[in-house]
């Protein structure tokens, strides 16, 4: 006790902050930090998760340089990320620009945005997953054979399938950024918008000099965040496409369903962890880019 | 450059009207202060003459416009908002330069005038810095600017001085007046601080619950007040008010205390008698007004302010500043008869 009444005030406040910090450093350097530095260590073994681990160095990358569906799903998943992001980064600021100007009824099409968001993506999947069916059962054939439209193969498509999956993937992280956009609407004084309706410049200039620039945090925070995302999807793909995941000929697969199926299908430790590697420097690679490149000045 | 008219302008939100009728002309070039407690519907006046709020009922004539139903842009007016509204992505030339955004000026026109407002203001060094790079004081030179570039006819000013410290808003209330004495705009200015509108205006127009209660020269508001809300308004301390019965041109105070004959009208009522705390004197020559016990000081320095209990009340006034009567000294303060204010005690009006 001694010991700690001699102490200044900035150290107690170390004291008591690493108190508190204790917990969670624990469980992050056990349960986060430990496996994901064996993870690295593993991607130069082989390792059937049984036997014992051999050292083989460089091994496991080379083979993924050589594998035709590393690059398949590589590309894949540069797919979900370049269509994924800019697409609902527009959309989901539209619907905000355009609620946050309305009062009837908001709170109701608020709730309405955020609902996808809420459910369980898995349930979500399934249901996409009736809409794309073939007539008569799918909800889009059947209204395009309503209308006398040709059947669109989404899900059997090579071509068609990944942006198929990628819509609900769209959809479902909408009313996230709807509402943090909504927040960074309202947080720009509404006396900005008075003095540029008093110089008279007309609503585009308003919107690109002065609504889109003092929303750049929000724009930052929202690319960061749902580009992470898009480069993990999984569980739309996986539920979307159980029959033969990743499918038709791995034209959906992302590189986090490839690391699963690796895993646990093939039971090939050390390939996978080769492979979470290479996840894990794209999404470091491409936050640092994307910070940079939207940093303010 | 040009008149502004207010005609019986009212506002309603809703059912609830806030501003009921108001009438004022401005003249061209003329530096006009509204000033009023929060909620007097100040601010919304000059919002309505801005077109930032909807005219419910009445016109607001600028030049010789009806401009109800025109954009703020067609009014040929420019507005400094309280919180400055200057962009902070943008440097403090861009931000003088969006004033100019929809004008017809060609580009070298535009320069030339951005260069010429800098000058004025003194900010030409400024100019390509952002805003968090400056100071409050800087920052409401960059929203004046803005508003100067363009040249209007009307400058419209929303509490300008109020997000700055007492110093710099001594120094920014000089820097305006002495900008309107150069440039000879029309100025509108919406304050709370009596005392902006005091050192400010060649016309303060006094304003309470969306009525106009007095138009007129700092100096008529401050010596003829036209009842007792503008009395106690304007100048600090406040006019002290003191109940009792007009008679035969006497006043008797509630009190009991008779003060001489003060008025010509001789009908019988009861009465406010308004005195500042300036005009009530220690050892004046004029008849005696009260007496009490001094309560309370406040050294000021060139004066003392001294809080008298008498039997009419708590009365403030001014002693001097070296040689201020102790607490709990038994003073007798009088006043000059013309400086002595009557107010009627039902309807708060002056009496003349």
């Amino acid at each position: 006790m001694r010991l700690y009444s001699n102490l200044s005030i900035k150290q107690k406040q170390i004291v008591w902050a690493w108190a508190f910090l204790a917990l969670p450093v624990l469980f992050y350097g056990i349960i986060r930090f430990y496996p994901t530095g064996t993870a690295f260590v593993i991607s130069f073994q082989e390792w059937n998760l049984l036997g014992d681990r051999t050292w083989i160095g460089w091994v496991n990358y080379v083979e993924l340089l050589n594998d035709p569906v590393f690059w398949k799903v590589f590309v894949n998943t540069f797919e979900y990320l370049l269509i994924g992001t800019p697409l609902s980064l527009v959309v989901s600021f539209v619907i905000a620009y355009h609620l946050d100007k309305l009062r009837f009824m908001h709170g109701f099409l608020r709730m309405l945005y955020f609902l996808p968001f809420m459910t369980s993506a898995v349930a979500m999947a399934w249901v996409w997953r009736w809409f794309y069916q073939d007539v008569p059962i799918g909800l889009f054939n059947n209204l395009l054979a309503s209308v006398g439209i040709p059947q669109i193969a989404f899900l059997n498509s090579t071509t068609n399938a990944l942006p198929a999956v990628l819509a609900p993937a769209v959809w479902a992280g909408l009313g996230f950024q709807v509402i943090i956009f909504m927040a960074g609407l309202r947080a720009i004084p509404q006396s900005y918008y008075e003095a540029a309706k008093i110089d008279g410049v007309g609503w585009w200039t308003v919107l690109t000099q002065i609504t889109i620039p003092l929303l750049r945090p929000t724009i930052v925070f929202i690319v960061v965040f749902s580009s992470i995302g898009f480069l993990r999807i999984f569980d739309h793909v996986f539920n979307m496409t159980t029959n033969n995941p990743g499918g038709p000929l791995n034209s959906t697969k992302p590189l986090v369903l490839m690391i699963y199926d690796t895993a646990f299908n093939g039971f090939n430790m050390g390939y996978a962890a080769a492979q979470t590697v290479v996840l894990f420097l794209i999404l470091l690679l491409v936050s640092l880019a994307q910070l940079w490149l939207l940093r303010s000045d | 450059m040009a008149n502004l008219s207010l005609r019986t302008l009212t506002k309603a939100y809703a059912q609830t009207e806030v501003l009921h009728g108001i009438n004022l002309d401005v003249a061209d070039g003329e530096f006009i202060v509204f000033v009023g407690p929060s909620g007097c519907g100040k601010s919304t006046t000059l919002r309505m003459i801005a077109g930032l709020e909807e005219v419910t009922s009445g016109e607001v004539v600028i030049g010789d416009r009806v401009v109800n139903h025109l954009e703020p842009k067609e009014r040929d007016i420019a507005m400094v908002f309280q919180n400055y509204a200057i962009y902070p992505h943008m440097s403090v030339k861009k931000n003088i330069a969006f004033g100019l955004r929809s004008s017809r000026m060609s580009r070298p026109d535009k320069e030339a005038r951005i260069a010429e407002v800098a000058g004025i203001l003194d900010m030409t060094h400024l100019l390509d810095r952002k805003p968090a790079q400056l100071s409050g004081g800087q920052r409401q030179r960059v929203a004046i600017g803005r508003a100067m570039v363009r040249d209007p006819a009307v400058f419209l000013f929303d509490e300008p001085l109020s997000n700055l410290d007492a110093q710099l808003r001594t120094q920014m209330r000089l820097e305006i007046k002495k900008l309107h004495q150069r440039v000879g705009n029309t100025i509108v200015f919406v304050t709370h601080d009596q005392v902006e509108a005091m050192t400010m205006a060649d016309r303060i127009v006094i304003m309470k619950d969306g009525h106009i209660q007095q138009v007129g020269t700092p100096s008529e508001v401050y010596h003829s007040p036209a009842n007792t809300f503008v009395a106690q308004f304007i100048g600090a301390p406040s006019m002290n008010m003191l109940p009792g019965t007009l008679n035969g041109g006497g006043v008797r105070l509630a009190s009991g205390q008779s003060v001489g004959t003060i008025h010509t009208s001789t009908t019988s009522r009861p009465i406010l008698l308004g005195v500042r705390p300036d005009d009530l004197t220690l050892q004046g020559s004029g008849p005696t007004v009260v007496t009490g016990h001094v309560a309370v000081r406040e050294p000021l320095g060139a004066e003392t302010l001294i809080y008298v209990t008498t039997e009419a009340g708590e009365v403030i006034a001014k002693a001097d500043g070296r040689s201020p009567p102790d607490v709990g000294a038994h003073v007798t303060l009088s006043a000059d008869p013309a400086n002595v204010h009557v107010f009627d005690a039902d309807s708060g009006s002056v009496l003349t």
